[in-house]
């Protein structure tokens, strides 16, 4: 028995994966694959990568695969199509569980993707020993690499990064209100970030009253007047800064009139307006923590920067990993059995 | 000699543990603060152990039975060290605030480490005959309860530290990573503030012992002895610290401040005032 | 409340007040006090001329009895009954109406109620199939058998009604009653300092003294008692047999001890200290190889075999040098017995000789101007010193004491309450929905949302369970038992 792999990815050429392949769904491939005579394969489908592992004891049936593909893609994918056999399609499944062939590295969706790939060419009866231990393997080592290793921690958007520091402010988001100033897509996004952190109260201020409440109904929030929102000042946690406006409409003198009322509670200013909402000034405030569009992006740049940093050890974890399982894979095709511990693995670290 | 060895010993494993904590600190693995709290177990079996040969050799003296060997400065060094490991160790479970070791060992260790100093100054673990105003039942209650309460003011400390270097990280709009290891800056200052609302009542208690003890040996609740009077000292700054957090809503670095202050005034009560007490001195070497 | 009152119920002023108290007490452990080293008030004085007269002048030797800090503690307990205990603690319970709403309106309360509720940091709603009533006596049921308290329903409950319940409603005294504690224990310091005295007296053993506090009075020292522990000059034990009697008539006699007074109707005779004053009732003298020669104090006596009188005439019981290097002692506990031996031939004085009692090889000679010197190879030894001891008998009166007992135990109970009871207080509001009702809950607790979160949990999970979708069927012992507490 032998693994084979081919595949294209975002990696192999710059290629609209969704244009030539877009008609395929992984579902679709499965069953093309079952009629075509497979009998151990899985399809795993995503915006960025097209790949179809397949167990096989034919040597030749890399290229069937192969041609299935260009079929399924009438033609288009002349280029960017690569394939791998036994160890090195078995590193290659284990670098991309652990999001290292990701477009951002690290990034969490893929690990699900992969096991919705596996259930479903599992639920098609596509399945057998050798992809059942496999991708179970890879399942694991992607978790295993996401936890021993800090590829994927950091926040890489400036949405998630401003709620992760919320979150060193104020602990658990549920007893904060946030307010937030003017409309639009990135107020929108920041305000989801903090919804789906459970903040308790959302206000929306916005010259235009209609926007407001427009806005407000959406993210099931309390409109507030314009005039009104200085006076928030005094009860709120946080305040996101998302007006167009070419000055500050956030003053130090606003923020000093609530800070005699508010004792010493943090507040917390997200400005993410360009140019400024929130005059800078503001910083100097004791428990006051202004951050801007520049500040969060910046923070956003680091932890890309320290995630590759961190790419070293993974690739040297899922080195170590492949080399184990190509071992049993020897074993087993040998005929020989041998057993693969899935637990208490202590990840290498460098 | 047995006990001082032990002792020794016990001293060790809270260096190790405080050491662990201080790893657990950077580190990202959950093993660090399992070993951390190992060392601490181990250090308190070793120092439970040494306190029983303590005990032995000071109740062979019979004017000192049933009493606790706390009459020195090594005993209520001793003593502090323990209190202060195992009140982190609830606390830490409690609230899963390993974390926190790094900030709150630091005690344990010094009182552990100054007792040995203190061995070695004196030549043995200071096993005296009681002085007849300590031969008294309320020498095994009046002193632990008092202590006790210095051990939830030093944790207390350390979580008010935590929480300056919590704000100057975030502050810094360049938070390390230290700063998504520690707790949330309102979370800290929350624990602070229960740490101290749990320990004041326990300091007042054992204060009002002091009072009643007095006023059983010499003929006086209150006197303004320099111990007596450091002690009211730091549990009026405290209360102080209450009111403004409870009454006025007072949050982060003023609070933070003045129960800081508080801490100094604890340290001070414990060892300074050995220095100027007349009725207290005798854990200095009198 | 009058306005003048104002600046003494702010916590600011309050607590810059104690913060007054705390520099002020702190200041009296720094500088000696006349109350208790008086001699090093007077070194302080000459040695610090400029300070020490201003410190003077502001009462910083005797700090704790001035006019001003008295008044401050004064101060204290005045502002703790204008602040706190005039008005009685005030009932958090039901959200007060806004003045518009008439408060016979129950609609317009429970619309309050419910706007209330919903901005509590603790919030849970689900739907049920129970009808209104029904769902509203299961969460009773559920409710009063873990200690809460329930306050009478309001609304009607087959349309829409609210509860409220507390548990442990006792914590929200525990303010309250510690800050009458503290104003109990000021008032028996007041007595204490207004009615009640301290007066140490130090009797010889045999001897008598009268009381200066007490008029006619007298304590008698029959016997007195030191015991040390072997090898050592720390003592073990001391002890007195006292007789007190009020012009000459015997009011009460006991052996007293350290930790065991005696009690003459409020006055309290304690065994605080002992010494030696420097008086004896005679010393041995070793003259010789073997040869011992008792001499009482002041007795010039003949040394046998010699023209040499000896006059044994000053005792220090913790011999020292002064740094110009006269005889003087360091305490009054006999650490460091030495005597001082005159002797003369002829009644001329030919030596003067200091000789101590646990160190015999070291000796000095006294000058005529009173210096010492050393003198080695002393030809005669101190073998034995029989001190005549005092009893340092501290007598108190302290007619506040019984107040200061009460009001700790007043304080102890109150911060008990107050820190460590936890009172919590749900409300639940009941609505009519399609198909049933919609419950609403909302919690509060003293110790703050983070510690009660996880037990709001387990309610409204037990409350669900208890009557929704799947549970609703009529009927008391359905689909539940037990009560909220998911442990004791």
């Amino acid at each position: 028995m032998q693994l084979v792999l081919v595949g294209v990815s975002h990696k192999s050429g710059s290629l609209d994966l969704r244009e030539s392949l877009g008609g395929v769904s992984a579902e679709d491939a499965l069953r093309r694959l079952k009629d075509a005579g497979w009998s151990e394969c899985v399809v795993l489908a995503t915006c960025n990568r097209f790949e179809v592992y397949a167990a096989t004891s034919n040597s030749g049936d890399v290229d069937a695969l192969a041609t299935h593909l260009q079929a399924w893609s009438n033609g288009r994918l002349e280029q960017g199509l690569y394939s791998r056999r036994d160890g090195e399609a078995v590193s290659h499944l284990f670098a991309v569980a652990a999001g290292l062939d990701s477009l951002v590295v690290g990034e969490a969706e893929i690990l699900g993707q992969v096991k919705q790939a596996y259930q479903a060419a599992s639920a098609a009866g596509l399945t057998g020993k050798l992809t059942n231990v496999l991708f179970q393997r890879a399942l694991h080592v992607g978790k295993l690499v996401r936890s021993d290793t800090g590829v994927s921690s950091g926040q890489l958007s400036v949405a998630s990064v401003a709620v992760t520091l919320a979150e060193r402010i104020f602990g658990d988001l549920h007893k904060s209100s946030v307010l937030i100033l003017g409309a639009g897509t990135m107020a929108e996004l920041t305000a989801r970030h903090l919804l789906s952190a459970k903040v308790s109260r959302l206000h929306i201020a916005n010259r235009t009253w209609e926007k407001a409440r427009t806005l407000a109904s959406a993210l099931e929030a309390e409109p507030v007047r314009w005039e009104d929102f200085p006076r928030l000042l005094e009860s709120v946690d946080i305040v996101i800064g998302s007006t167009g406006a070419s000055e500050p409409v956030l003053t130090k003198a606003m923020v000093e009139e609530a800070i005699k009322v508010r004792q010493g509670r943090s507040l917390f200013i997200i400005d993410i307006a360009m140019p400024r909402d929130a005059e800078s000034s503001i910083d100097e405030f004791e428990h006051a923590y202004l951050y801007s569009l520049e500040d969060l992006e910046g923070l956003v740049r680091e932890n890309l920067s320290m995630r590759r940093k961190e790419i070293e050890a993974a690739e040297t974890l899922v080195g170590a990993k492949s080399a184990e399982f190509a071992a049993w894979l020897q074993e087993a095709a040998a005929g020989r059995q041998a057993a693969l511990r899935h637990s208490a693995d202590a990840a290498p670290r460098s | 000699m047995m006990e001082l060895n032990l002792f020794r010993l016990a001293a060790v494993f809270y260096t190790a543990g405080t050491a662990f904590a201080f790893v657990y600190l950077y580190a990202r693995e959950d093993k660090w603060s399992r070993w951390m709290r190992w060392c601490l177990y181990a250090g308190a079996a070793a120092h439970v152990a040494s306190f029983g040969f303590r005990l032995q050799a000071f109740w062979a003296i019979p004017e000192n039975r049933f009493f606790l060997p706390i009459n020195s400065f090594f005993g209520a060094l001793s003593f502090l060290a323990l209190a202060t490991a195992v009140v982190f160790v609830i606390v830490e479970g409690r609230h899963q605030l390993g974390i926190l070791g790094a900030f709150v060992l630091p005690w344990a260790l010094a009182a552990s480490w100054g007792a040995v100093w203190r061995a070695s100054q004196m030549g043995n673990t200071e096993i005296h005959g009681l002085v007849p105003a300590l031969q008294s039942y309320w020498i095994n209650i009046h002193p632990a309860v008092l202590m006790v309460s210095y051990c939830i003011f030093g944790n207390a400390f350390g979580v008010g530290l935590a929480l300056l270097i919590q704000e100057r990280q975030v502050k810094s709009k360049r938070p390390s990573e230290l700063c998504y290891r520690l707790p949330a800056i309102e979370d800290l200052d929350s624990l602070n503030y229960r740490l101290i609302a749990f320990g004041f009542p326990i300091l007042t208690v054992g204060i009002i012992m002091g009072g009643i003890w007095a006023y059983g040996a010499w003929g006086r609740f209150w006197g303004w002895d320099a111990k007596e009077t450091w002690a009211l000292i730091t549990a009026l700054v405290y209360a102080a610290y209450l009111h403004m957090r409870i009454v006025a809503g007072w949050r982060g670095r003023k609070a933070v401040y003045m129960s800081m202050f508080g801490f100094t005034c604890v340290v001070f009560t414990f060892i300074g005032v050995n220095f100027l007490s007349e009725l207290h001195g005798y854990l200095s070497n009198r | 409340m009058a306005q003048s009152l104002r600046i003494f119920r702010s916590v600011k002023f309050n607590v810059g007040l104690v913060l007054a108290i705390v520099a002020a007490s702190a200041i009296g452990t720094f500088l000696p006090q006349l109350s208790e080293t008086p001699e090093k008030v007077d070194l302080f004085l000459h040695g610090n001329p400029f300070w020490g007269k201003i410190f003077q002048a502001l009462g910083f030797f005797d700090i704790y009895h001035t006019k001003w800090f008295m008044g401050m503690l004064g101060l204290i307990a005045f502002d703790i009954v204008v602040c706190k205990l005039w008005k009685l603690p005030p009932d958090n319970g039901l959200t007060a109406l806004p003045p518009e709403f008439d408060p016979k309106a129950i609609e317009a309360k429970l619309d309050t109620m419910e706007a209330a509720i919903r901005q509590k940091g603790m919030v849970a709603e689900f739907s049920c199939r129970a009808a209104p009533a029904e769902a509203m006596s299961a969460v009773k049921r559920m409710i009063v058998g873990s200690g809460y308290h329930l306050e009478p329903v309001v609304g009607d409950a087959e349309e829409r009604s609210a509860l409220v319940a507390t548990r442990h409603r006792v914590q929200r005294w525990g303010s309250y009653v510690a800050h009458v504690a503290l104003v109990v224990i000021l008032a028996g310091g007041l007595i204490k300092a207004a009615f009640g005295f301290v007066e140490m007296v130090p009797v010889l053993e045999g001897r008598s003294r009268e009381l200066q506090n007490k008029r006619g009075w007298e304590v008698f020292v029959d016997k007195f008692t030191v015991k040390y522990y072997d090898g050592t000059r720390n003592p073990k034990l001391f002890s007195s047999q006292i007789r007190v009697t009020e012009n000459g008539k015997q009011l009460a006699e006991k052996l007293i001890t350290v930790n065991d007074p005696l009690d003459v109707s409020g006055t309290r005779f304690y065994q605080a200290s002992w010494g030696a004053g420097g008086m004896f009732r005679e010393v041995i003298l070793e003259v010789g190889e073997g040869k011992f020669l008792p001499i009482p104090q002041r007795k010039p006596t003949l040394i046998p075999g010699t023209p040499i009188k000896v006059t044994a005439d000053v005792m220090m019981p913790n011999f020292t040098l002064t740094p110009d290097g006269r005889a003087d002692t360091a305490s009054l506990d006999l650490k460091n017995p030495a005597v001082r031996f005159r002797f003369d031939v002829g009644g001329k004085l030919t030596r003067s000789l200091w000789l101590l009692q646990f160190n015999p090889t070291v000796a000095f000679s006294e000058t005529q101007d009173g210096v010492l010197v050393h003198a080695p190879d002393p030809p005669m030894k101190l073998a034995d010193v029989e001190p005549i001891l005092f009893s340092g008998i501290q007598v108190a009166y302290d007619p506040g004491y019984p107040l200061v007992a009460a009001g700790s135990i007043a304080w102890l109970l109150g911060t008990v309450l107050l820190f460590y009871m936890h009172r919590r207080r749900l409300w639940v509001l009941i609505n009519p929905a399609e198909g049933g009702s919609r419950v609403l809950i909302g919690a509060w607790s003293s110790r703050g949302d983070v510690g009660f979160k996880k037990e709001f949990g387990a309610y409204v999970d037990r409350l669900k369970a208890g009557i929704g979708p799947a549970g609703s069927s009529s009927g008391p012992g359905a689909a539940f038992a037990g009560n909220l507490e998911a442990q004791s």
